[in-house]
This record gives C-alpha cells, sequence and structure tokens, in this order.
C-alpha cells in the first residue's frame, strides 16, 4: 500500500477516533477545526501577535496560548463566560461560543507545540 | 541615524518589559507555594486544566494573581493560593515564571 493511502487511512482512523482528530487542509497542515474558523480569527487579532498587549480596561500583555493546556483553555473560556472572569472582549467571545466549539479551539491551540 | 534611533527605541521597549520582580525571590516562593499543582518552574501542571505558567507574559501573570488575590477573578483554589502572596510576592513569583525559557508557550498559531 503507498504511503499517501496509510496516511489517509490513518487520518480517517484518527478522525472516527473524534475529539482528538486533527483538523488538516489539503497540504497536509494543521488547521482550525470546521466550524471554528470564525473564531479562530478572532483569537489570533489579540493572541497571534507577539508583544500584543491589551488597550482596555488595563495595559497588559494578552496571555500566549499556544502551546497551552486545552484543559485549561476550556475552563478559561468557561469562567469567561460564566462571569467568574472579567474581560470585556474574552466575555463577548466566549459567551458566543458553545462547549464543543470551546473544546475544538481548545485542542487546536494546545497542539501548536513549539 | 535612523538605525541608531530604532536601537535605542528597542532598548528602552526592553527596559520597559523588564520584570519588576526578584526571579530569585521567587523561585523560592514558588516553591513553596506553587510548586505541587504547576511544577517548581510553572511547566509541570498537575491537571489538565491547570495552565502551563513558565514562558508565559510577566505582566499578565501579575495581572492574574493580583484578580486572584482582589476576588475580580474567581476560583476557589487560586484564590486561597493568592492570599498568602504579597504584592511583592506577586511580582517575584511572576518574574520566576515568566523567565522560564523550557516552555510550550508560543504566541503563535
Amino acid at each position: 500500500m503507498s504511503q499517501p493511502i496509510l496516511a489517509s487511512l490513518a487520518a480517517a482512523v484518527l478522525a472516527l477516533g473524534g475529539q482528538t482528530a486533527f483538523a488538516q487542509n489539503k497540504a497536509g497542515e494543521d488547521v482550525p477545526h470546521p466550524g471554528t474558523e470564525n473564531f479562530h480569527a478572532q483569537c489570533i487579532g489579540c493572541h497571534g501577535i507577539p508583544g500584543y498587549k491589551t488597550a482596555f480596561p488595563e495595559v497588559y500583555h494578552v496571555p500566549m496560548i499556544a502551546g497551552q493546556q486545552p484543559g485549561y483553555i476550556i475552563a478559561a473560556l468557561k469562567a469567561y463566560k460564566s462571569g467568574d472572569r472579567s474581560h470585556p472582549s474574552m466575555r463577548g467571545i466566549a459567551a458566543s461560543l458553545s462547549e464543543e466549539q470551546m473544546q475544538k479551539l481548545a485542542d487546536y491551540y494546545g497542539r501548536a507545540a513549539k | 541615524m535612523m538605525r541608531a534611533l530604532v536601537m535605542v527605541l528597542g532598548a528602552l521597549v526592553a527596559i520597559g518589559a523588564q520584570a519588576s520582580g526578584n526571579a530569585d525571590k521567587g523561585k523560592q516562593k514558588a516553591s513553596q507555594v506553587c510548586v505541587a499543582c504547576h511544577g517548581a518552574d510553572g511547566n509541570k501542571p498537575s491537571a489538565p486544566d491547570q495552565p502551563v505558567l513558565a514562558g508565559q507574559y510577566y505582566d499578565y501573570l501579575v495581572r492574574a494573581l493580583s484578580d486572584y488575590k482582589n476576588g475580580r477573578r474567581t476560583n476557589p483554589i487560586m484564590k486561597g493560593f493568592a492570599a498568602q502572596l504579597s504584592k511583592q510576592d506577586i511580582e517575584d513569583v511572576a518574574a520566576w515564571f515568566s523567565s522560564q525559557t523550557s516552555s510550550p508557550l508560543h504566541n503563535q498559531r
């Protein structure tokens, strides 16, 4: 069996496995899970810029989330949604996310090891 | 001239971004307060929902700990630990964790 076919089979098996499945584009690059692309675009607006700082309500570096533990990213998003954590932008974004979308985004960022 | 100006500005930015806490003192404090859950260098969370702290931004860590301490950020576990830290302790442990270079954290995705 040829290498690409093996790879596709492996990808298919992983996909069937559910949550841990990698989302890849045709070039084999790691991409956000389907259905979370628009949210990803919102994330990188602040978290994807090295050294980027918040402007409101106080100025400090936006935390790095790539490579962070997925479980923590989910916990943080839930805390923003519930109001346990307050930040105007994050509260608004987290409020619009379903739990499934949180899991998918957390999985994508958590896999981004250096 | 332009290049010199850019270098001077760069140096100023670097100074501005420098941690004001003492990393050595922070290391000591972290070994008493933070180690059990986050690991000595902030790189070994003991549970999946606990964050990696190693290499995180200094000012974000100060902000997070301060918010736990003053109740702006609600978490029963972190509230108890942050309560044990003075403002100086917070700056020290933030200096320690942010200066750890062995970390999976980065800001590009």
